[in-house]
This record gives C-alpha cells, structure tokens and sequence, in this order.
C-alpha cells in the first residue's frame, strides 16, 4: 500500500514540468470567444497580443514592431509588424495573417462589439504593416491593442473556421505549443521556433479543480506547483497568504483591475431618491468590511477606476459616515418610526458576496438600526446576470474586470447611456447594468474621454466619477488583485501589467536555492 | 416455454414504452429549461452585451424561432440521433457525452462493486447470531451510511488522505504529467490493454478516494437490504424444509436462503447504478472528477441546453436500459416470477 501511494507521488515530484491548477473549466480556446480569466491567462501562454502595457503604462510592442502611427485626425493607425515571427504550424506571420485573426474576430467574436465599436476596417497596407481605419478617435484604443482576444491565428490552421470557432485547438504564436486539451487539462510545450525569449521550464501542465478545498489541498499536499487565485475562498486564500508570510509558500500578487461594488436602482422609489441612494453609501464601512471578509486581502476601493490605469488613484467616493448617512435619511422622512427597507442581492455562487452582505447588514443594524435595515436575498449569478438589465434588483453587489487595461473599459459599460431622459437611462450600459442612472453632460463627458490624452484626459475621467459620486447609483466596495501561490521548489511566479501570470518564465529552482 | 413468452411479451413492453418515457422526459427538461430564469446568450456573451450582439448571436443558435418550432427541431434532432452542439462552444453533445460518460460508468461500477462486497459481507456477517453484537454492529452499519451527508464524508477523505497524508491525489482523474491512455475512455481498461503500467497507476490512486467514498455511502444500502431478505428467507418454509431434511445451518443459509435473498439486493444494485451515473454529483464536485454529472452541473449554470437536455435524455436511457435488464435477470434467475 505504502509503495503503491509513493509510487504515485514520485511521478509530479521527479517532472520538470510544472503543474498550474485553478478553477473552472476551459470550454473554449478561440480568442474570437474566450472570455473568463481562466481561458484568457491561457491564452496568454500560447498566443502574443501587438503589444504589452510597460510599467508605466505606455506600450510596449510584442508582435509589433514598434509603437502605432496615429493620423492628425486620429483615425488611421498604422501599426507595423514583426518579420520573425512564426505560427505554430511553421507558416509565416504577417500582416495578412493579423488582418485575417482581426477580421475573423469582428465578424464572429462573442465580444467583437468591444472592437466594432472604433474599428470600420482591417487593411493590410505592406507586407509587414497593418492598418487600422477607426470609426472615431480612440485614445482607448491603445489599451485594446494589448488585449489577447485580438491575438493572431495561423490563416492556414483555421482556413475552415474563418466563421466557426474552433474551441479544442489553437495555432498561433506564443511561447508555448498546445499538444494536449480538454476542459478540465491542458498540457502545453516550449515552441522551439519562438521568436523571443524560450520558456524557462520545459512544459507546463494546467489542470482544474472543481472547488476551492480541492484547489488548496492539492497546493498543501504538493501534488500542484502554483495555485492561481480565481475561485479560492477567503479564508483558504488567507491561510495561503500566511504560509506564504511564513515562507513555506511564495505568494505573487498582480494588478488589481477587478472592483467589487454595488449596484443601487435608481429609476424607482424609494432609491429613486438620490439622497437615500447617498445615504446607502455612507453606511458602508468598507475597511472593516475589507478586513472582516478578505482579511485585508481585497483593498477597499473609493473609484470605479484601478488605481493602476490613468484616472485611477483618486477616491472621490465619501468614507463611512452614519452620522450623515442619518441625516440624509431624515431628511427624506425616514428615522422618525420609519424605517428605509433595502433589499440586498447577493450572488449566491460567490461567497465574497454574501459574506460582504451580512457584514454589511450588521453594520447598518449597529449604526442605524432605527433608519435604515438591509434584507438579504441571495440570487444564482446566471440569474443575477439575465434579470439586471430588467431593473429586478433595488441594491446588488457584482464585479468587474475591464476587458482590456483602460478607463474606458470600466466606465463605459457602467455609465454609458444612448437614450437618456434627465437622470434615467432608458437605453444603453447604464440599463443593461441595472442602475438606469444617468447624468446630463454624462454621456458627453464619456466621450471626450477617448478622445484627449495625457492631463486632459485624466481631467475628464475625474469630472465623471465626481458625476457618479452624486448620482450615487454604484458604490465601490474593494478591489481584488490576481493572486498566485508556489511551492518553493518554483521561483516566485511574475504578472504581467494586463494581470496574467508570466507562465513562461516559472522556473524550478534547484534543491540548494529551495533551501535558501 | 410459457413463461418465456411471458417474458419476452414483458420485455418488448418495456422496451416498447421507453421510447415514451424518454420523449416525456425531454420535453420536461426542454420546457424546465425554458421557464428557467436565465438566458444562455447571456452566459455567452455576458449581460453586457449590446442588444444587436445578442439578438444576432439568438438568431445564429435558433432561440429566435418560436417555442414550438425549437421544440419540433429538437424532437427531429432527437429522432435522428442528434443531440446538438453546446450553445458555448459549438461541440457536438454526442462527443461530450462521450468524453465523460465513461468516467461516470467507471467510478459508479468500481463504486458499486467495492460497496456490494463490503455491504454484503457485513450484512451476512451476521446472520449466524441475530440480534448479537456483530448483527447489531452491521444494522449500525447500515444506518450510520445512511445518515452521513455524502459532501461531509467526501470532503473529510479528501483533507485526511490527501491533504493531511498525501497518499493520494486530491482531485482529477489523471496525473497531470502522465499522457491518458488512448480508447475507450475507461482509463483502466485502455491502460492494461495498452500496457501502460505508469497510466494504470496512476488511474487508480485517482480512483482510490471517490470509488471508496462511494462505496462506503453505498455499501448500507447493501448491508440492510441483504440482512432483512436474508431474514424473511430464513422464516420460510422451504427452509424449514431443509433444515428438516438434515441439512447443516451453513448448507441451509448458502444453498437455500442467500440466492433467494440475493434476488432484491440485484434489483437494488442495478437501480443504484443507474442512478449513480448520473447521480454522484456531489462526489464528483468534491473529487474533480471529469464525469457527466459535473458536466451536467456545469451545462446548467451555464444554461446551456441542448448538453443538459442531451445529458438527461442519456440518462434516463441508461436508467431504463438498466432498470430492464435486471428485470430480465431476476426473472431469469427466479422461477417465481410472473408477468
């Protein structure tokens, strides 16, 4: 029996390869339809985007050969190409490749609304120079051509997917070849004719688990070498970061571009009052809750900008204050023998949440137990998601993660309206979102913040959160970074600046470092 | 020669009816699905969609045909054999049913075959003092099985033998840095056909923890329902008849009352394991096992259609395929047997 059990065990601790685990299934490969972090982190892995985001923010190029060209109109971008560069089938990359990945992506991409929006066409202007012809200027688009969605594929491998996906395979560019994939596994090889720097370690193996005790035994137990954080509850998450303290783990922590906040509704009574919806916000008291659900792990947050992204950095968001909370409520007509009546939906699949209402809840029954009391509803996320846009939920605590490192991209689709009747959205973000909450000068506002630069720019982005600060529809709660754990028998895993672990450059250190 | 008319009248009946069952059955699960709050389009393309993108991505799956022309062109797929792609990725629902069907029958036939002979060796253990400890400590057994909340048992195998000793793997049904055998699908079976004696290893530490919890879930099951027959057997005239022929208590009980006793405990096995396919969910979550009831599970959070009404419409296949060939069995095996 003893045999049989270390007979086993010897097989991951001998490998050179390295074993990542995280939740979730991959159901898909194509970049015209991945879209969880899990696919996308990947992705990363085995296909290249134009270019990268350096650490302070401006691009760095990666399939391209050097920064875009824009016209004086801002229209036409020009990018040019890399000439070294080879698909894993061994065909060539080019330009005509780029325009064929890009124009199979707007014609069937499951998020090509995020591009079709700036982008009217593809065209290939020299062999190794790709131009892009925009519907409007776009200072975001920069930060789109640092998304992995657009990564480009082998027109030769996917001659008979040009208007199908192709979910099991994927042949482009990256470090890494795919030889091996199901939903649960994937196993990965170095691409010897990469045209950049090798991978550090001779494969890779992910795999994935179906719940957050299985992903964290597996890390304990040794049978995995790094643990990606998605999907790990707080408390496993917080014994992980203490072993990590303790250094019997190392512990990497990316970007944090993903916000938790609150949706309030505010197209119908009583929360069309924006003075309740401003006295909401201030009876949460984000840092104990921070502490409270996340041991500290997940940073409160006053913006709906990351701090990391231009715009970001500023909290313009008032800080927990009852005192003015009840105020508010008084003079709304509350507090005097009545009480303000929220229901709360939590998704009920994600344990942050519900841990966040009934922190939440206590607080408001310590602070303003005769004004104020929050009813607890927790609804399945797929549900959430389908009934928000319906105006089904008074208040509703969600997350998101930008599609591609810009302000715009975590703006927009919670504030942008195209039909807008004084404060009320009718149509657009800002409805599908659940809030209906709109601004004048608003949307105009959104606007102009892809169109300027630098200062300017920055200006604009913060005259819009000043406009959702009063209008109080959203509350930022907390900010979530990518985490990751290894052994340490692995050296510290690295993030890039768009939050994907470096999985090329994990590396197994020999039993000598281990020791140091 | 009657009788086996009989049997073979039964048996067409059976087979005759589940073709209704089945066509019951799915359109059930088509219009649960349907009523269900949740859009897959939005579990594809998120909520945040424009309207334009989502709308085009309903007309390119169908979902802007009307209930009753969904339905009919479901029914034709099904009449034709076909059960569809996935809404997510397009993959036809056959292959993934295929991929973890196999993993399902593996696990719930190692399961159940572990939880028979544990189940019925306690059970018959103490038959030859009823009422004394050993009897006792079986019907305790038996209860004691019943009562454990399977997540809470799998979920303590796991920390214990996994994490706390390590002595198997946590989850998954294949070591990660091992390539699966090629065939079939049961691991264990294409590794010794294969000679792949590293693959078979490792299968079956995979195997070891969930086939066990299972077994052990099970095996009361197995355990109550041998001791109780193996009682009223005992009481029965024709053993007293053996008895009074002179035949010793150990020739009685093995000859006599066990094959009769055996008889519902078939029926029993047989229905749990069709249920088991589809059924070990919560096993299958706590082990990350790649079988069609977490595949079930996921195809429903994702309110991906045609692979949960595939699923199901396979499912109750299996259950009623099952369920009719222990019938034939224990009329085989029972003279007693009328139809």
């Amino acid at each position: 029996m003893a045999a049989f059990t270390q007979s086993g065990c010897q097989v991951s601790s001998t490998s050179q390869r390295i074993t990542v685990a995280s939740a979730g299934s991959i159901s898909s490969l194509d970049p015209a339809q991945v879209s969880t972090v899990h696919s996308l982190q990947l992705l990363s892995a085995i296909g290249d985007p134009l270019y990268s985001l350096n650490k302070d923010g401006s691009l760095q190029p990666r399939l391209a050969a050097s920064e875009p060209t824009i016209s004086a109109d801002g229209r036409l971008v020009t990018i040019p190409l890399r000439t070294d560069v080879r698909f894993h089938d061994g065909t060539r990359f080019d330009a005509k490749a780029m325009a064929f990945s890009l124009r199979r992506f707007l014609r069937i991409g499951t998020l090509s609304y995020v591009v079709g929006d700036r982008i009217k066409a593809v065209e290939v202007e020299a062999p190794h120079v790709l131009r892009l012809e925009l519907n409007r200027r776009s200072t975001s688009l920069e930060g789109l051509l640092t998304s992995i969605n657009l990564t480009p594929l082998s027109p030769r491998a996917y001659a008979k997917h040009k208007d199908s996906f192709l979910h099991d395979n994927f042949v482009g560019t990256g470090p890494y070849r795919l030889t091996k994939f199901n939903e649960k596994q994937q196993r990965l090889e170095p691409f010897e004719q990469y045209w950049g720097d090798p991978p550090k370690n001779p494969g890779l193996d992910l795999i994935s688990l179906s719940n957050s005790t299985a992903l964290f035994g597996a890390l304990r137990s040794g049978e995995v070498d790094v643990l990606l954080s998605a999907s790990i509850d707080e408390d496993q998450r917080h014994a992980l970061n203490q072993q990590a303290k303790r250094g019997d783990l190392h512990e990497s922590v990316g970007p944090a571009m993903e916000i938790g906040y609150i949706t309030l509704l505010s197209n119908t009574a009583p929360l069309s009052d924006q003075r309740l919806r401003q006295a909401i916000a201030l009876s949460l008291d984000r840092d104990e809750v921070s502490e409270r659900v996340s041991y500290g792990l997940r940073r409160p947050l006053r913006a709906l900008i990351p701090p990391s992204l231009p715009g970001g950095g500023v909290a313009p968001w008032p800080k927990h204050n009852p005192k003015e909370a009840k105020t508010l409520l008084r003079q709304s007509g509350y507090c005097q023998g009545s009480q303000l009546e929220v229901p709360l939906t939590f998704r009920s699949n994600v344990p942050a949440d519900k841990l966040l209402a009934l922190t939440w809840q206590a607080q408001v029954q310590r602070d303003l137990a005769d004004c104020m009391v929050l009813k607890l509803d927790g609804v399945e996320s797929t549900t959430v998601y389908r009934q928000l846009g319906e105006g089904a939920f008074k208040a509703v605590i969600l997350d998101w993660l930008g599609s591609y490192p810009d302000p715009e991209a975590y703006l927009n689709p919670l504030l942008s309206c195209s039909n807008a009747e004084g404060h009320v959205c009718l149509d657009g973000e800002a409805a599908i979102s659940g809030s209906f909450w709109s601004a004048p000068g608003l949307q105009t506002a959104l606007q102009d913040s892809d169109s300027v630069r630098g200062a300017p720019r920055v200006a604009v982005l913060n005259t819009i959160e000043e406009l959702t600060v009063n209008g109080a529809a959203y509350i930022p709660v907390w900010l979530e970074s990518p985490r990751s754990w290894s052994q340490r028998s692995v050296k510290p895993p690295q993030y890039n600046r768009s939050g994907f672990l470096r999985l090329a450059e994990l590396e197994r250190v020999s039993h000598q470092q281990e020791g140091n | 020669m009657g009788r086996a008319r009989d049997l073979i009248r039964y048996s067409a009946t059976r087979l005759g009816l589940a073709p209704l069952m089945l066509w019951l059955i799915a359109t059930l699960v088509f219009l649960l699905l349907r009523v269900a709050p949740g859009d897959p389009v939005d579990a594809v393309l998120g909520s945040r969609a424009p309207a334009a993108a989502k709308a085009a991505m309903r007309a390119r799956l169908g979902l802007d045909q009307s209930l009753l022309d969904q339905y009919l062109s479901y029914l034709n797929g099904l009449i034709h054999g076909d059960l569809g792609q996935a809404l997510l990725n397009q993959e036809p629902v056959s292959k993934i049913i295929g991929n973890t069907l196999p993993a399902s029958l593996e696990l719930s036939v190692i399961a159940l075959i572990a939880a028979a002979i544990i189940g019925l060796s306690i059970g018959f253990s103490g038959i030859a003092r009823p009422e004394g400890a050993v009897d006792f400590s079986g019907r305790l057994y038996g209860l004691g099985t019943y009562a454990l909340p399977p997540f809470w048992v799998a979920m303590m195998v796991q920390l214990i033998f996994a994490v706390s000793l390590g002595w198997f793997p946590v989850g998954g049904r294949f070591p990660p840095s091992l390539l699966p055998p090629e065939g079939s699908g049961f691991f264990l079976f294409d590794s010794i056909v294969s000679g792949n004696w590293p693959a078979l290893v490792g299968s079956i530490r995979h195997l070891v923890l969930p086939a066990a919890t299972l077994a052990l879930l099970l095996s009361g099951t197995f355990t109550t329902a041998l001791r109780l027959n193996l009682r009223r057997t005992l009481r029965g005239d024709y053993v007293e008849a053996a008895r009074s022929r002179g035949l010793s208590e150990r020739q009685v009980i093995v000859h006599h009352a066990l094959p009769n006793a055996l008889l519902p405990v078939l029926t029993i096995a047989g229905i749990t394991v069709a249920s088991l396919i589809g059924g070990a969910l919560l096993i299958e979550v706590t082990f990350s096992w790649p079988g069609i009831a977490l595949r079930l599970q996921e195809a429903i959070n994702q309110r991906d259609y045609p692979v949960v009404q595939g699923i199901v419409v396979v499912i109750a296949a299996l259950v009623v395929l099952v369920s009719v060939a222990v019938d034939l069995l224990v009329a085989a095996l029972d003279p007693r047997v009328r139809y």
